[in-house]
Protein backbone atom coordinates (compact mmCIF):
# COMPACT_ATOMS: atom_id res chain seq x y z
CA UNK A 1 0.00 0.00 0.00
CA UNK A 2 1.40 3.35 -0.69
CA UNK A 3 2.50 5.40 2.25
CA UNK A 4 2.27 8.32 0.83
CA UNK A 5 1.67 9.74 -2.05
CA UNK A 6 1.99 13.27 -3.51
CA UNK A 7 -0.55 14.81 -6.41
CA UNK A 8 -0.06 17.65 -8.79
CA UNK A 9 1.69 19.82 -5.94
CA UNK A 10 2.47 23.23 -6.97
CA UNK A 11 3.98 26.33 -4.52
CA UNK A 12 4.58 29.68 -5.62
CA UNK A 13 6.74 32.48 -3.81
CA UNK A 14 4.79 35.95 -5.01
CA UNK A 15 5.25 35.34 -9.30
CA UNK A 16 8.05 32.52 -8.76
CA UNK A 17 6.36 28.93 -9.40
CA UNK A 18 9.06 26.84 -7.62
CA UNK A 19 7.26 23.47 -7.30
CA UNK A 20 5.33 23.37 -10.65
CA UNK A 21 3.12 20.04 -10.19
CA UNK A 22 4.66 17.16 -8.03
CA UNK A 23 3.57 13.74 -8.35
CA UNK A 24 5.19 10.75 -6.60
CA UNK A 25 4.29 8.10 -3.82
CA UNK A 26 6.27 5.81 -1.62
CA UNK A 27 5.60 2.73 -0.21
CA UNK A 28 5.97 1.84 3.79
CA UNK A 29 9.18 1.07 4.41
CA UNK A 30 11.00 2.50 1.40
CA UNK A 31 13.74 5.27 1.50
CA UNK A 32 13.14 8.64 -0.80
CA UNK A 33 16.20 10.49 -2.16
CA UNK A 34 15.52 13.83 -3.71
CA UNK A 35 18.75 14.80 -5.11
CA UNK A 36 19.11 18.02 -8.00
CA UNK A 37 20.73 21.36 -7.56
CA UNK A 38 20.38 24.09 -5.07
CA UNK A 39 16.95 26.43 -6.33
CA UNK A 40 15.23 23.15 -8.08
CA UNK A 41 12.88 22.86 -5.00
CA UNK A 42 13.47 19.83 -3.10
CA UNK A 43 13.76 21.54 -0.27
CA UNK A 44 10.70 23.75 -0.74
CA UNK A 45 8.89 20.14 -1.58
CA UNK A 46 10.04 18.98 2.04
CA UNK A 47 8.75 21.59 3.57
CA UNK A 48 5.63 21.71 1.94
CA UNK A 49 5.06 18.52 3.34
CA UNK A 50 5.96 19.15 6.56
CA UNK A 51 3.60 22.33 6.35
CA UNK A 52 6.62 25.16 7.18
CA UNK A 53 5.07 25.79 3.81
CA UNK A 54 1.46 25.65 2.60
CA UNK A 55 1.20 24.59 -0.88
CA UNK A 56 -1.12 26.87 -3.48
CA UNK A 57 -3.00 23.73 -5.27
CA UNK A 58 -2.46 19.87 -4.85
CA UNK A 59 -3.04 17.08 -2.52
CA UNK A 60 -1.42 15.23 -0.25
CA UNK A 61 -2.24 11.45 0.81
CA UNK A 62 -0.69 9.98 3.79
CA UNK A 63 -1.42 5.79 4.64
CA UNK A 64 -5.01 6.12 2.51
CA UNK A 65 -5.93 9.22 4.05
CA UNK A 66 -5.73 12.88 2.34
CA UNK A 67 -3.68 14.79 4.98
CA UNK A 68 -3.94 18.11 2.90
CA UNK A 69 -5.00 19.17 -0.47
CA UNK A 70 -5.54 22.88 -1.90
CA UNK A 71 -6.94 23.83 -4.69
CA UNK A 72 -5.74 27.15 -5.80
CA UNK A 73 -6.78 30.30 -3.38
CA UNK A 74 -7.32 28.33 -0.70
CA UNK A 75 -5.34 27.95 2.95
CA UNK A 76 -6.64 24.72 4.31
CA UNK A 77 -6.14 24.14 7.82
CA UNK A 78 -3.51 21.48 9.27
CA UNK A 79 -4.79 19.61 11.75
CA UNK A 80 -2.50 18.08 14.59
CA UNK A 81 -2.82 14.64 12.99
CA UNK A 82 -1.92 15.45 9.40
CA UNK A 83 1.31 18.31 10.71
CA UNK A 84 2.54 14.46 13.06
CA UNK A 85 1.93 12.32 10.51
CA UNK A 86 5.39 13.80 9.02
CA UNK A 87 8.29 14.79 11.47
CA UNK A 88 11.76 16.50 10.09
CA UNK A 89 15.19 16.51 10.99
CA UNK A 90 16.55 20.19 9.44
CA UNK A 91 19.79 21.08 8.19
CA UNK A 92 20.31 23.54 10.81
CA UNK A 93 19.57 20.68 13.89
CA UNK A 94 17.35 23.25 15.41
CA UNK A 95 17.45 21.95 18.71
CA UNK A 96 16.34 23.93 21.68
CA UNK A 97 19.17 25.72 22.87
CA UNK A 98 17.51 26.30 26.93
CA UNK A 99 16.90 22.13 26.98
CA UNK A 100 19.19 19.32 27.85
CA UNK A 101 19.65 16.53 25.47
CA UNK A 102 16.80 14.52 27.20
CA UNK A 103 14.26 17.77 28.10
CA UNK A 104 14.89 18.22 23.74
CA UNK A 105 13.60 14.55 23.29
CA UNK A 106 10.59 14.83 26.01
CA UNK A 107 9.29 18.02 25.74
CA UNK A 108 7.02 17.78 22.73
CA UNK A 109 5.61 14.56 24.23
CA UNK A 110 5.05 15.92 27.47
CA UNK A 111 2.87 18.64 25.64
CA UNK A 112 1.20 16.38 23.76
CA UNK A 113 0.31 14.09 27.32
CA UNK A 114 -0.90 17.81 28.47
CA UNK A 115 -3.00 18.77 25.85
CA UNK A 116 -4.86 15.40 25.53
CA UNK A 117 -5.25 15.34 29.54
CA UNK A 118 -6.81 18.88 29.06
CA UNK A 119 -8.69 17.68 26.14
CA UNK A 120 -10.51 15.35 28.74
CA UNK A 121 -8.94 12.02 26.00
CA UNK A 122 -7.61 9.45 27.57
CA UNK A 123 -3.64 10.33 28.05
CA UNK A 124 -1.63 7.66 25.62
CA UNK A 125 1.55 8.03 27.20
CA UNK A 126 3.08 8.68 31.36
CA UNK A 127 6.01 10.55 31.69
CA UNK A 128 7.93 7.60 32.53
CA UNK A 129 6.74 5.57 29.07
CA UNK A 130 7.80 8.72 27.87
CA UNK A 131 11.56 9.03 29.15
CA UNK A 132 11.24 5.45 28.85
CA UNK A 133 11.15 6.13 25.03
CA UNK A 134 13.95 8.56 24.85
CA UNK A 135 16.08 6.79 26.46
CA UNK A 136 15.65 4.07 24.01
CA UNK A 137 15.69 6.33 21.23
CA UNK A 138 19.16 8.32 22.68
CA UNK A 139 20.97 4.83 22.92
CA UNK A 140 19.52 4.01 18.78
CA UNK A 141 21.85 7.42 18.04
CA UNK A 142 24.90 6.69 20.31
CA UNK A 143 24.33 9.18 22.83
CA UNK A 144 23.43 7.99 25.88
CA UNK A 145 25.83 9.28 28.09
CA UNK A 146 25.39 12.92 26.32
CA UNK A 147 21.83 12.89 28.19
CA UNK A 148 22.08 15.93 30.39
CA UNK A 149 24.20 17.64 28.22
CA UNK A 150 23.20 20.99 26.55
CA UNK A 151 23.26 21.28 23.10
CA UNK A 152 26.14 24.25 23.00
CA UNK A 153 28.16 21.75 24.54
CA UNK A 154 27.72 18.96 21.45
CA UNK A 155 29.39 18.96 18.34
CA UNK A 156 27.09 19.36 15.07
CA UNK A 157 27.16 16.02 14.62
CA UNK A 158 25.63 14.71 17.99
CA UNK A 159 23.35 17.84 17.62
CA UNK A 160 21.98 16.24 14.34
CA UNK A 161 21.28 13.08 16.39
CA UNK A 162 19.57 14.79 18.99
CA UNK A 163 17.47 16.12 16.51
CA UNK A 164 17.03 12.97 14.80
CA UNK A 165 15.92 11.00 17.78
CA UNK A 166 13.96 14.10 18.91
CA UNK A 167 12.14 13.85 15.68
CA UNK A 168 11.57 10.03 16.12
CA UNK A 169 9.60 10.53 19.64
CA UNK A 170 6.73 12.11 17.74
CA UNK A 171 6.79 8.28 15.74
CA UNK A 172 6.25 10.01 12.29
CA UNK A 173 4.89 8.20 9.20
CA UNK A 174 7.31 10.10 7.26
CA UNK A 175 10.34 11.02 8.63
CA UNK A 176 12.02 13.39 6.48
CA UNK A 177 15.97 14.49 6.53
CA UNK A 178 16.61 18.53 4.70
CA UNK A 179 20.19 18.38 4.06
CA UNK A 180 21.12 16.87 7.20
CA UNK A 181 24.60 17.07 6.93
CA UNK A 182 25.21 19.90 4.80
CA UNK A 183 26.23 22.36 8.06
CA UNK A 184 28.66 19.89 8.82
CA UNK A 185 32.58 19.69 9.15
CA UNK A 186 33.28 16.82 6.68
CA UNK A 187 34.39 14.13 9.55
CA UNK A 188 30.93 14.83 11.00
CA UNK A 189 28.62 13.94 8.24
CA UNK A 190 30.18 10.25 8.65
CA UNK A 191 28.23 9.64 12.00
CA UNK A 192 25.15 11.27 10.49
CA UNK A 193 25.06 9.07 7.43
CA UNK A 194 25.66 5.96 9.72
CA UNK A 195 22.75 6.82 12.41
CA UNK A 196 19.91 7.64 9.23
CA UNK A 197 21.00 4.11 7.26
CA UNK A 198 20.56 2.46 10.77
CA UNK A 199 17.06 3.65 10.78
CA UNK A 200 16.00 1.53 7.48
CA UNK A 201 13.56 -0.40 8.52
CA UNK A 202 10.44 -2.07 6.91
CA UNK A 203 8.19 0.19 9.10
CA UNK A 204 10.49 3.51 8.69
CA UNK A 205 9.39 5.91 5.35
CA UNK A 206 12.26 8.29 5.10
CA UNK A 207 12.78 10.77 2.47
CA UNK A 208 16.30 12.41 2.25
CA UNK A 209 17.19 15.74 0.79
CA UNK A 210 20.82 15.48 0.10
CA UNK A 211 23.74 16.55 -1.67
CA UNK A 212 25.83 13.26 -0.77
CA UNK A 213 25.44 11.27 -3.96
CA UNK A 214 27.40 8.37 -2.64
CA UNK A 215 24.91 8.18 0.67
CA UNK A 216 21.74 8.32 -1.78
CA UNK A 217 22.85 5.76 -3.93
CA UNK A 218 23.43 3.01 -1.13
CA UNK A 219 20.40 4.19 1.16
CA UNK A 220 17.70 4.92 -1.46
CA UNK A 221 14.84 2.36 -2.66
CA UNK A 222 14.02 5.27 -5.06
CA UNK A 223 15.46 8.28 -6.29
CA UNK A 224 14.42 11.78 -7.81
CA UNK A 225 16.22 14.49 -9.76
CA UNK A 226 14.37 17.97 -9.38
CA UNK A 227 15.13 20.86 -11.52
CA UNK A 228 13.41 24.04 -12.36
CA UNK A 229 10.40 22.99 -10.04
CA UNK A 230 9.97 19.54 -11.49
CA UNK A 231 10.28 15.73 -10.75
CA UNK A 232 13.11 15.44 -13.79
CA UNK A 233 13.81 12.15 -13.53
CA UNK A 234 13.36 9.16 -10.99
CA UNK A 235 13.82 5.30 -10.08
CA UNK A 236 16.00 3.66 -8.76
CA UNK A 237 19.44 4.67 -7.22
CA UNK A 238 20.62 2.23 -10.22
CA UNK A 239 18.60 3.79 -13.04
CA UNK A 240 19.46 7.40 -11.69
CA UNK A 241 22.85 7.17 -10.76
CA UNK A 242 23.96 4.49 -13.18
CA UNK A 243 22.09 5.06 -16.76
CA UNK A 244 20.57 8.79 -16.18
CA UNK A 245 18.35 9.77 -19.53
CA UNK A 246 18.29 13.12 -19.09
CA UNK A 247 20.81 16.06 -20.20
CA UNK A 248 20.43 17.69 -17.13
CA UNK A 249 20.93 15.20 -14.67
CA UNK A 250 23.88 14.03 -16.57
CA UNK A 251 25.35 17.89 -16.19
CA UNK A 252 24.42 17.15 -12.80
CA UNK A 253 26.14 13.88 -12.03
CA UNK A 254 29.37 14.60 -13.53
CA UNK A 255 29.63 18.40 -11.83
CA UNK A 256 29.62 16.41 -8.73
CA UNK A 257 32.28 13.60 -9.33
CA UNK A 258 34.53 17.40 -10.39
CA UNK A 259 34.34 18.44 -7.21
CA UNK B 1 23.60 62.73 65.15
CA UNK B 2 20.68 62.54 66.67
CA UNK B 3 18.74 64.77 63.89
CA UNK B 4 20.98 62.21 60.97
CA UNK B 5 19.02 58.96 62.41
CA UNK B 6 15.76 60.66 62.32
CA UNK B 7 15.96 61.90 59.09
CA UNK B 8 17.38 58.64 57.59
CA UNK B 9 14.47 57.16 59.05
CA UNK B 10 12.23 59.66 57.86
CA UNK B 11 13.42 59.62 54.45
CA UNK B 12 13.37 55.84 54.52
CA UNK B 13 9.39 56.13 54.53
CA UNK B 14 9.90 58.30 51.46
CA UNK B 15 11.94 55.60 50.15
CA UNK B 16 9.53 53.17 50.88
CA UNK B 17 6.98 55.33 48.59
CA UNK B 18 9.86 55.41 45.98
CA UNK B 19 9.94 51.41 46.18
CA UNK B 20 5.97 51.56 45.87
CA UNK B 21 5.94 53.38 42.51
CA UNK B 22 8.89 50.97 40.76
CA UNK B 23 7.29 48.20 41.95
CA UNK B 24 4.23 48.40 40.78
CA UNK B 25 5.06 50.05 37.70
CA UNK B 26 7.52 46.79 36.81
CA UNK B 27 4.97 44.36 37.64
CA UNK B 28 2.54 45.95 35.57
CA UNK B 29 4.27 47.01 32.61
CA UNK B 30 6.42 44.33 32.36
CA UNK B 31 3.45 41.98 31.08
CA UNK B 32 1.92 44.80 29.20
CA UNK B 33 5.06 45.72 27.22
CA UNK B 34 4.41 41.59 25.61
CA UNK B 35 1.06 42.66 25.04
CA UNK B 36 2.06 45.91 23.01
CA UNK B 37 5.10 44.31 21.04
CA UNK B 38 2.91 41.27 20.15
CA UNK B 39 0.51 44.36 18.98
CA UNK B 40 3.12 46.03 16.96
CA UNK B 41 4.13 42.70 15.07
CA UNK B 42 0.62 41.44 14.24
CA UNK B 43 -0.01 40.33 10.23
CA UNK B 44 -3.40 42.70 11.10
CA UNK B 45 -1.40 45.62 9.85
CA UNK B 46 -4.03 48.13 11.18
CA UNK B 47 -3.08 46.72 14.55
CA UNK B 48 0.12 47.73 14.08
CA UNK B 49 0.22 50.52 12.80
CA UNK B 50 -1.88 51.82 15.57
CA UNK B 51 0.54 50.05 18.50
CA UNK B 52 3.14 51.83 16.74
CA UNK B 53 1.90 54.83 16.58
CA UNK B 54 1.42 55.03 20.30
CA UNK B 55 4.40 53.56 21.54
CA UNK B 56 5.67 56.48 19.53
CA UNK B 57 3.50 58.87 20.94
CA UNK B 58 4.74 57.31 24.28
CA UNK B 59 8.38 57.54 23.87
CA UNK B 60 8.15 60.81 21.77
CA UNK B 61 6.74 62.94 25.22
CA UNK B 62 8.37 63.76 27.88
CA UNK B 63 7.06 60.93 30.83
CA UNK B 64 6.66 64.39 33.10
CA UNK B 65 4.41 65.92 30.94
CA UNK B 66 2.38 62.43 30.33
CA UNK B 67 2.32 62.55 33.89
CA UNK B 68 0.33 66.06 33.90
CA UNK B 69 -1.50 65.23 31.26
CA UNK B 70 -2.95 61.77 33.15
CA UNK B 71 -3.47 63.48 36.34
CA UNK B 72 -4.82 67.14 35.80
CA UNK B 73 -6.05 66.57 32.22
CA UNK B 74 -9.82 65.28 33.42
CA UNK B 75 -10.12 68.06 35.68
CA UNK B 76 -8.97 70.28 32.94
CA UNK B 77 -11.40 69.28 30.42
CA UNK B 78 -14.43 67.63 32.39
CA UNK B 79 -14.21 70.22 35.28
CA UNK B 80 -13.80 66.66 37.59
CA UNK B 81 -10.01 65.38 39.21
CA UNK B 82 -10.68 61.83 37.94
CA UNK B 83 -7.57 59.83 39.35
CA UNK B 84 -6.31 60.14 42.81
CA UNK B 85 -2.14 61.16 42.58
CA UNK B 86 -1.33 57.25 43.11
CA UNK B 87 -3.42 56.16 40.48
CA UNK B 88 -1.91 58.55 38.04
CA UNK B 89 1.55 57.67 38.32
CA UNK B 90 0.97 53.82 38.38
CA UNK B 91 -1.03 54.10 35.30
CA UNK B 92 1.28 56.88 33.44
CA UNK B 93 4.56 54.83 34.49
CA UNK B 94 3.02 51.44 33.55
CA UNK B 95 1.90 52.67 30.29
CA UNK B 96 5.07 54.58 29.39
CA UNK B 97 7.39 51.72 30.58
CA UNK B 98 5.42 49.15 29.09
CA UNK B 99 5.80 50.92 25.67
CA UNK B 100 9.94 50.92 26.03
CA UNK B 101 9.58 47.59 27.18
CA UNK B 102 7.31 46.91 24.41
CA UNK B 103 10.52 47.55 21.93
CA UNK B 104 13.06 45.72 23.99
CA UNK B 105 10.72 42.41 23.72
CA UNK B 106 9.99 43.29 19.98
CA UNK B 107 13.84 43.52 19.27
CA UNK B 108 14.01 40.20 21.05
CA UNK B 109 11.65 37.99 19.70
CA UNK B 110 12.73 38.84 16.14
CA UNK B 111 15.76 38.21 16.61
CA UNK B 112 15.06 34.30 17.55
CA UNK B 113 15.56 32.20 14.35
CA UNK B 114 12.83 30.99 12.42
CA UNK B 115 13.96 27.13 12.67
CA UNK B 116 12.84 27.36 16.89
CA UNK B 117 9.64 28.19 15.76
CA UNK B 118 9.33 25.66 12.45
CA UNK B 119 11.24 22.95 14.95
CA UNK B 120 7.83 23.72 17.31
CA UNK B 121 6.07 23.30 14.81
CA UNK B 122 6.63 20.06 13.00
CA UNK B 123 6.89 18.69 16.52
CA UNK B 124 3.58 19.55 16.85
CA UNK B 125 3.57 21.70 19.32
CA UNK B 126 1.14 24.63 19.17
CA UNK B 127 1.98 28.35 18.82
CA UNK B 128 1.02 29.21 22.15
CA UNK B 129 3.59 26.20 23.67
CA UNK B 130 6.50 27.10 21.30
CA UNK B 131 6.25 30.67 22.32
CA UNK B 132 6.22 30.08 26.00
CA UNK B 133 8.48 26.75 26.12
CA UNK B 134 10.80 27.53 23.72
CA UNK B 135 11.19 31.29 22.47
CA UNK B 136 10.39 33.34 25.98
CA UNK B 137 13.41 32.07 27.46
CA UNK B 138 15.57 32.96 24.68
CA UNK B 139 14.51 36.23 24.53
CA UNK B 140 14.86 36.73 28.03
CA UNK B 141 18.45 35.65 27.93
CA UNK B 142 18.70 38.28 25.10
CA UNK B 143 17.08 40.94 26.19
CA UNK B 144 18.60 40.97 29.90
CA UNK B 145 21.02 43.55 29.30
CA UNK B 146 18.67 46.54 28.08
CA UNK B 147 15.79 45.42 30.05
CA UNK B 148 18.27 46.41 33.23
CA UNK B 149 19.62 49.79 31.80
CA UNK B 150 15.68 50.30 31.49
CA UNK B 151 14.99 49.54 34.72
CA UNK B 152 17.65 50.92 36.32
CA UNK B 153 16.68 53.99 34.46
CA UNK B 154 12.57 53.70 36.21
CA UNK B 155 14.62 54.00 39.92
CA UNK B 156 15.64 57.37 39.06
CA UNK B 157 12.17 58.42 37.01
CA UNK B 158 10.21 58.10 40.48
CA UNK B 159 11.24 60.90 41.37
CA UNK B 160 9.03 62.75 38.87
CA UNK B 161 5.81 61.29 40.50
CA UNK B 162 6.27 64.29 42.67
CA UNK B 163 5.04 66.93 40.33
CA UNK B 164 1.61 65.47 41.04
CA UNK B 165 2.20 65.82 44.61
CA UNK B 166 2.71 61.91 44.89
CA UNK B 167 5.45 62.49 47.83
CA UNK B 168 8.69 59.95 47.28
CA UNK B 169 11.75 60.22 48.05
CA UNK B 170 12.90 63.69 46.61
CA UNK B 171 9.83 65.23 48.00
CA UNK B 172 10.20 64.03 51.69
CA UNK B 173 13.98 65.54 51.32
CA UNK B 174 12.77 68.97 50.18
CA UNK B 175 10.79 69.50 52.96
CA UNK B 176 13.54 69.51 55.10
CA UNK B 177 14.87 73.06 52.91
CA UNK B 178 11.85 74.73 54.04
CA UNK B 179 11.01 73.81 57.36
CA UNK B 180 13.72 73.24 58.53
CA UNK B 181 16.79 74.90 56.40
CA UNK B 182 18.75 71.84 56.01
CA UNK B 183 20.10 71.29 52.38
CA UNK B 184 21.71 68.07 53.19
CA UNK B 185 19.15 65.24 53.34
CA UNK B 186 18.07 66.18 49.76
CA UNK B 187 21.85 65.33 48.43
CA UNK B 188 21.70 62.28 50.73
CA UNK B 189 18.57 60.80 48.84
CA UNK B 190 21.76 59.62 46.01
CA UNK B 191 22.61 57.22 48.59
CA UNK B 192 19.14 55.19 48.67
CA UNK B 193 19.43 55.87 45.13
CA UNK B 194 23.00 54.19 44.54
CA UNK B 195 22.62 51.51 47.07
CA UNK B 196 19.60 50.25 45.11
CA UNK B 197 20.66 50.46 41.80
CA UNK B 198 23.82 48.58 43.08
CA UNK B 199 21.73 45.70 44.23
CA UNK B 200 19.52 45.51 40.94
CA UNK B 201 22.72 45.55 39.38
CA UNK B 202 23.75 42.52 40.83
CA UNK B 203 20.80 40.87 40.54
CA UNK B 204 20.68 41.24 36.99
CA UNK B 205 24.49 40.07 36.62
CA UNK B 206 23.35 36.95 38.60
CA UNK B 207 20.62 36.62 36.28
CA UNK B 208 22.74 36.95 33.22
CA UNK B 209 25.32 34.22 35.17
CA UNK B 210 22.46 32.36 35.93
CA UNK B 211 20.91 31.73 31.91
CA UNK B 212 24.83 31.28 31.06
CA UNK B 213 24.14 27.65 30.73
CA UNK B 214 22.96 27.61 27.24
CA UNK B 215 23.78 29.82 23.62
CA UNK B 216 21.60 31.75 22.17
Amino acid sequence: MNMLEVKNLRKRFGDNEVLKGIDLTLEKGEVLSIIGASGGGKTTLLRCLNFLERANSGEIIVGGRSVYSAQDGEKPVVTPEAQLSFGLVFQQFNLFPQYSVMENLMLAPKLRAKREAKQGASVKETPEAIRDRAEKLLATVGLSEKANAYPCQLSGGQQQRVAIARALMLSPDILCFDEPTSSLDPELTGEVLRVIRSLKSSDRTMIIVTHEMEFARHVSDKVIFMADGVIEEQGTPDEVFGNPQSDKLRAFLSAGEEK
Amino acid sequence: MDQFWKITLDLMVGFGETLKIFAITLALSLPLGLIIAFGSMSKFKPLAALTRAFVWVIRGTPLMLQLIAVYYGPGLVFGQMLLTAPAAVYITFTINYACYFSEIYRGGIESIAKGQYEAGQVLGMTKRETFFKVILLQVIKRIIPPMSNEIITLVKDTSLARVVTYYELIYFAQRYIKNAGLLWPLFYTAIYYLVFTAVLTFFFRWLEKKLDYFKA
